[in-house]
């Protein structure tokens, strides 16, 4: 294919990206230098890095900073375990596979604020497990600031593990039947047929499932926000400050919200820079 | 392979089982508390079995009148999937026919509009179509743009190719507070000016807009789809991408060489082939579209879609009691379950196929 017929493909998609993600993220950076508040739009001011200083002096700021942390390094693990698990399972499975995978699937599929808030009314006044609770323990159990931190994460997992099986399951499909085999024939137990045979065939796979959910967990925004509203800021992640800042009603500090966007951006690209590179590498060496 | 014993067979199962309980026993909660009475709700130990049931709640949340029987609607709502699934099984054998289309646009407008005249729906009827209007809008012009993007990555092998393709990767990492204020204030800027110049209120010959008076960006479904379509074009290309590198060249070039354009070759040849995979990534952005809570949230104070009218009338200060809350979650939910169930092999397929490569 020639450049100008490529051109011609791509043209549409670029000019979505220039449009709707190049240029509101140079409008990100400039916002993030101004004086801008939500009730008074129309005049922004300049003030250099001020907003910036406000924020990396806010203790709310380091407070999310430290829970977004914790978030992505407990539920990316668990969730990677959890689903490779659970899809080693599923692929022993033979009859009534399909029924199982969809009754599994149905975390991952269905809006995430509405699952947040069904899982939540579990752990509400009236909810099953706030009444198990109660009956096994003789104390009312209530959502409150010391527990709802490990809530969010236990339904995040709940939430991102169907990913994590559905993807692995996908990929242990394409297992060739011939090395599982010769791994069994060499009398090779369950785990070193793991170790030396499903998961170097998984390792692209593993890599990918990695990202996507450092990415998700580190931007999470519907669950948290459902789960402590205005009542527990302090178990607020970065992405649901940042727009509590930002749109907060009345007061809300469009410049120091968009800083805090710039962090961000620059948080996730500190972690992400590695594998760009590595991607961009590959796919030079595609072409050559 | 090992021959797997019966015993081993009977715990697998088992621990299936409670896994299926941990993921979908809150789904049951909601749903057993949305057909009961409010004051079994409210009962300090939950009343597990033996309750009276009930459609109130539906009634309550979907529509304004009190005396209508819910299992007309469901009779109703039940007649019109049947009439789907018919046409569906008809579309399958008959692609791309006239009468199909047109008897498939018919069904729809009729589900879709008469219901609220003979029901006499609540403002959160007009969500739920701002929402279906949302996924579609943002599924036919993700997808269009992603198709022709993801082919001509796949076949070009210039640098400017790997350049859009990591730049695309870096931009599926950021978060989405990064996107939304800008477009909130680059809308509010367009509106400011569409306002103040008078462009906004223009009176176009010959074209009547229905139900728009004046031309905004900020709380329309315009806001919504264009936000979706960006967030979710680096997906749909890379996935679109992976998809046309296990076609070979071969194809198009045999029929280019029939005398085809390039362009010809892609749309006879090339996108019959690609069926699966566009219904891989269809599902995607379906779920992406029809879940998507901040963007609509921030951008559409008043045009809500069902996400955010469900977050917003079930939240503290609001009067609706927790069984419509609960009704609502299940109402939100079936659609999408449904069309899940019906599509499972491709959303497997899909990620297969394009994670792998990707």
């Amino acid at each position: 294919m020639n450049r100008r017929t490529f051109w011609g493909f791509t043209v549409p998609s670029v000019i979505v990206m220039l449009a709707l993600m190049v240029f509101p993220l140079i409008t990100t950076v400039w916002l993030g230098f101004q004086k801008l508040l939500l009730r008074d739009l129309n005049n922004p001011q300049w003030i250099g890095f001020d907003n910036y200083t406000d924020v990396l002096t806010d203790p709310e700021f380091w407070a999310a900073f430290r829970f977004t942390m914790v978030f992505v390094a407990v539920v990316v693990p668990v969730t990677m375990v959890m689903g490779l698990g659970v899809a080693l399972l599923l692929d022993r499975v033979g009859r009534g596979r399909s029924l199982y995978m969809a009754a599994l699937l149905l975390p991952f599929i269905v809006t995430p604020v509405v699952g947040s808030l069904v899982y939540k009314d579990l752990f509400e006044r009236g909810g099953l497990i706030a009444w198990l609770w109660e009956v096994i323990t003789d104390d009312p159990f209530a959502v409150d600031a010391s527990n709802v931190k490990w809530l969010i994460i236990i339904q995040s997992i709940w939430y991102v593990m169907p990913f994590a099986m559905i993807t692995f399951f996908a990929g242990l499909q394409t297992l060739p039947e011939e090395r599982v085999e010769a791994a069994a024939i060499d009398g090779a137990n369950f785990l070193r047929n793991l170790w030396h045979v499903i998961l170097p065939h998984l390792r692209v796979l593993i890599l990918f499932v990695g990202l996507i959910t450092i990415m998700d967990a580190y931007r999470v925004y519907d669950q948290v926000f459902v789960w402590t509203g205005n009542r527990f800021t302090d178990a607020h992640t970065l992405s649901v400050y940042n727009v509590r800042v930002a749109t907060a009603y009345d007061i809300g500090r469009l410049g120091k919200g968009n800083a805090i966007a710039v962090l961000n951006v620059i948080g996730i690209f500190v972690v992400l820079i590695p594998f760009l590179w590595r991607s961009y590498k590959d796919q030079i060496e595609e072409r050559t | 392979m090992r021959r797997s014993t019966r015993l081993s067979r009977v715990g697998l199962h088992a621990t299936m089982l409670v896994l299926v309980a941990w993921s979908v026993l809150p789904f049951l909660w909601t749903f057993q508390t949305s057909i009961k009475f409010t004051r079994d709700v409210a009962a300090k130990k939950p009343v597990l079995w033996g309750y009276e049931t009930t459609a109130n709640a539906y009634r309550a949340f979907w529509l304004d009148e009190d005396d209508i029987n819910m299992w007309s609607v469901l009779v109703y709502i039940l007649a019109v999937a049947a009439i789907c699934l018919i046409l569906g099984q008809i579309g399958k054998r008959v692609r791309h026919s006239w009468p199909w289309f047109s008897a498939a646009v018919g069904v729809i407008f009729v589900a879709l509009w008469r219901f609220p005249r003979i029901w006499e729906v609540n403002d959160e009827y007009d969500f739920l179509i701002n929402s279906i209007v949302v996924t579609v809008l943002t599924m036919l012009i993700s997808l269009s743009i992603g198709l022709l993007a993801g082919y001509g990555l796949a076949r070009y092998t210039g640098i400017s190719g790997a350049v859009i393709l990591i730049v695309a990767l870096g931009f599926r990492a950021l978060p989405r507070t990064a996107f939304v204020l800008p477009y909130f204030f680059g809308a509010k800027e367009i509106d400011d000016w569409l306002a103040s110049s008078g462009v906004g209120s223009w009176d176009f010959p010959f074209i009547d807009f229905p139900g728009i008076d004046t031309l905004q960006i900020l709380d329309t479904r315009l806001a919504i789809v264009l936000a979706l379509v960006a967030v979710n074009q680096p997906f749909t290309i890379w996935m679109f991408r992976s998809f046309f590198m296990e076609v070979p060249k071969e194809i198009e070039e045999a029929a280019m060489m029939d005398g085809a354009t390039r362009l010809q070759a892609f749309r006879r040849v090339i996108i019959p082939m690609m069926w699966p995979a566009i219904i891989a990534t269809g599902l995607f952005t379906m779920l992406l579209a029809y879940n998507e809570y901040l963007f609509v949230r921030v951008l559409a104070p008043t045009e809500w879609t069902l996400p955010v009218a469900i977050v917003s009338l079930t939240g503290g200060e609001s009067s609706r009691t927790i069984t419509e809350a609960a009704a609502a979650s299940v109402s939100i939910t079936l659609p999408i379950v449904v069309v899940i169930i019906l599509f499972q092999k491709h959303l497997v397929k899909g990620l297969g196929a394009g994670a792998v490569k990707g």
